[in-house]
């Protein structure tokens, strides 16, 4: 290993932060107001690598716009999810029983509709982009990860605008902040949660988009997602988008350089031991352990 | 009207008595009268199902820990199984290694997951299961992805099988109501309800999930170990899937989460609709099934019992028929409730 050999490395996992923090920060704004684990976030991955899919497949959309599409498409289609099926939960501080369920069945709906729909064969999707590289001297960075990076840094960027300056974002903040309190100064919370829930899924889509164009797809391709959203968001306190960038990027540094020690045969195995880490040695996550010093969400 | 209900309540009662020993009975003398084969391996695989429901049941139903990982314990106790059986160990000595291996399993999931309240351990046993299949798959002792054969010497026993199944499954109703009328039981269902007053009262949460988590996995592993022994190949595509891991899952909740007989009732449902839908259209299974789940939380929170419950309460005096509730099904249901 040389220090260039270091270098790529150190830039793959960069690379691969930003799609993870894109992924894992839907589910956050989502358990931040509704205190509920979003399961059927990993349908919604899958749903949104598919989206970008057909339209290429279809209508030769560029894969890129696709992803921009996803992110008004789904965020309709988790406000109807909302409207339809969430809205009817048992409200409560806590994550319920019932709400884990619910978002499972909903998962396993989705997932299979698309067993139905698509089969259970492996899809990828292939542009003149896929292959080619950019090199710097002797470090070499792949075209596509560098823009499904940038995609992802600007929709974080945005997301942390929404969040500051609308009444939306503030709205989302009061609610994860304090839910009584924001009630009280008239947040309409059932409204907030609806917009809330279409944008964890516009985010899970746009996600999903994103990463098709890393990896082949299946009908089941959000669950290996989830295991690694759901770290990435524990590791980052479970409710700040900052958080889930600091997460993103400790679960994806672990990762890529674990495959230096580890078969690449028991890399699955990693953001589970990861987790058991976290959940032993800083409960709150690295969020956690920062928080009193600069309050972020 | 009072003497009817009265009447009713006592009749509902005595039936609750009589009833599963009935059931057992028809369940025992059943291949006597001449079943076929077919039949006899569909019922000794629901009865393997219902196994899992019910201990799946005592950890998620009555402690409420949704747990997503019991794929990871039915396998453990499937592998444990036959390497013991290889080695030369009766069967039935094996299935106690089976429950000791998966129980010790549960310790050292629960130990660092049971720590923390809310999701943790929800989602981190999505995790056990992914890494347990992982290492399942590159251990080289059992064979690794291609599996692991199952040797019992001596021609095939189909009912001995059978009747070691439905033994199981009566063992295990028998620990599930005896858990859930001891003050460990007790203990359960308030930790259910709110950790925080069952720790004022004295209960310690941490221990007790943890105590129930070895018995519900030490179930679990005989169950497997059960299904090994006669299915004579095991992989661990088979039984280390996510998939299982679902199914044990959807079965007690179909049922009615939280009471013994909900967990057996959505074990035997599931288990007879499965051999039919599973081999010819493997989603739609699943797809009825996420489905039901979404309107059982939504509309029946108490499943199959619940509804059940309804339709007894159309026919019968109201509080007759809850009383009567109360004796045959237990209490359940999953709205509002913490995690």
């Amino acid at each position: 290993m040389t220090a260039v050999d270091y270098l790529n490395l150190l830039i793959a996992a960069l690379l691969l932060a930003g799609i993870y923090a894109a992924m894992s920060v839907g589910m956050t704004v989502i358990y931040g107001v509704m205190k509920i684990v979003n399961l059927a976030h990993a349908g919604f991955l899958m749903l949104g690598a598919y989206f970008v899919y057909e339209l290429f497949e279809r209508f030769h959309i560029d894969p890129i716009l696709g992803a921009v599409l996803a992110l008004p498409v789904f965020f309709a289609f988790g406000m109807g999810v909302h409207w339809l099926l969430v809205r009817w939960l048992p409200k409560s501080d806590t994550p319920t029983l019932a709400s884990l369920l619910l978002m499972f069945g909903l998962w396993l709906v989705l997932q299979n509709v698309g067993y139905l729909v698509w089969g259970n064969m492996d899809r990828s999707i292939f542009t003149p982009r896929t292959l080619s590289v950019q090199r710097f001297g002797e470090i070499t960075i792949p075209t596509l990860g560098l823009i499904v990076f940038a995609a992802a840094v600007i929709s974080l960027i945005v997301l942390q605008i929404v969040l500051n300056r609308t009444w939306f974002g503030r709205s989302i903040r009061a609610l994860i902040q304090n839910p009584y309190a924001a009630q009280i100064v008239g947040v309409d919370d059932q409204k907030t949660a609806r917009l809330t829930f279409g944008l964890g899924t516009a985010f899970a889509g746009f996600a999903g988009a994103l990463l098709a164009m890393l990896f082949s797809f299946n009908p089941d391709f959000g669950r290996q997602f989830l295991l690694r959203a759901f770290v990435i968001i524990v590791l980052g306190g479970l409710e700040s988008v900052s958080g889930v960038a600091l997460g993103a990027l400790i679960l994806a540094l672990v990762e890529t350089f674990s495959i230096l020690k580890l078969p690449a045969g028991y890399q699955p195995a990693i953001s589970f031991a990861l987790l058991v880490v976290v959940l032993v040695f800083m409960p709150k996550g690295i969020a956690g352990l920062l928080e009193k010093k600069w309050r972020v969400t | 009207m009072a003497g009817d209900m009265k009447i009713s309540a006592a009749l509902a009662r005595r039936s609750a008595v009589i009833f599963p020993f009935l059931l057992l009975i028809v369940l025992l003398t059943l291949p006597a009268a001449g079943l076929s084969a077919n039949m006899v391996r569909m019922l000794f695989l629901t009865a393997v199902w219902t196994i899992t429901s019910l201990s799946w049941n005592l950890l998620g139903g009555f402690a409420g820990q949704v747990s997503f990982g019991f794929a990871v314990f039915y396998g453990l106790g499937a592998y444990s199984t036959a390497l013991l059986m290889h080695a030369g160990v009766n069967p039935y000595v094996s299935f106690l290694g089976a429950a000791a291996t998966a129980a010790l399993a549960s310790v050292v999931i629960g130990l660092p997951t049971f720590r923390l309240r809310g999701p943790y351990f929800a989602i981190a046993t999505i995790g056990v299961t992914e890494a347990v299949r992982v290492v399942m798959n590159n251990l080289d002792i059992t064979g690794g992805a291609s599996g692991y054969r199952v040797t019992e010497p001596g021609p095939f026993r189909p009912l001995e099988h059978y009747y070691t199944a439905i033994a199981a499954v009566a063992f295990a109703v028998v620990v599930s109501i005896v858990i859930s009328r001891s003050r460990f039981g007790l203990a359960l269902r308030a930790i259910k309800q709110d950790e925080d007053a069952a720790a004022d009262l004295g209960v310690n949460p941490y221990a007790c999930k943890l105590r129930i988590h070895a018995v519900a996995a030490a179930l679990t592993g005989i169950a497997g170990g059960i299904y090994a022994r006669r299915a004579a190949f095991i992989h661990p595509g088979d039984v280390f899937a996510f998939q299982t891991g679902i199914s044990i899952l959807l079965m007690p909740v179909i049922g009615g989460i939280g009471t013994v007989w909900g967990a057996v009732l959505g074990g035997v449902t599931f288990g007879l609709v499965e051999q039919e839908l599973v081999a010819n259209f493997p989603q739609v299974h699943l797809l009825l099934y996420g489905s039901l789940l979404i309107l059982i939380v939504l509309l029946e929170p108490n499943g199959l019992v619940g509804l059940l419950r309804r339709l007894f309460r159309r026919t019968r005096g109201d509080s007759g028929s809850q009383n009567a509730d109360q004796v045959f099904w237990g209490r359940g249901g999953l709205e509002g409730r913490k995690l």
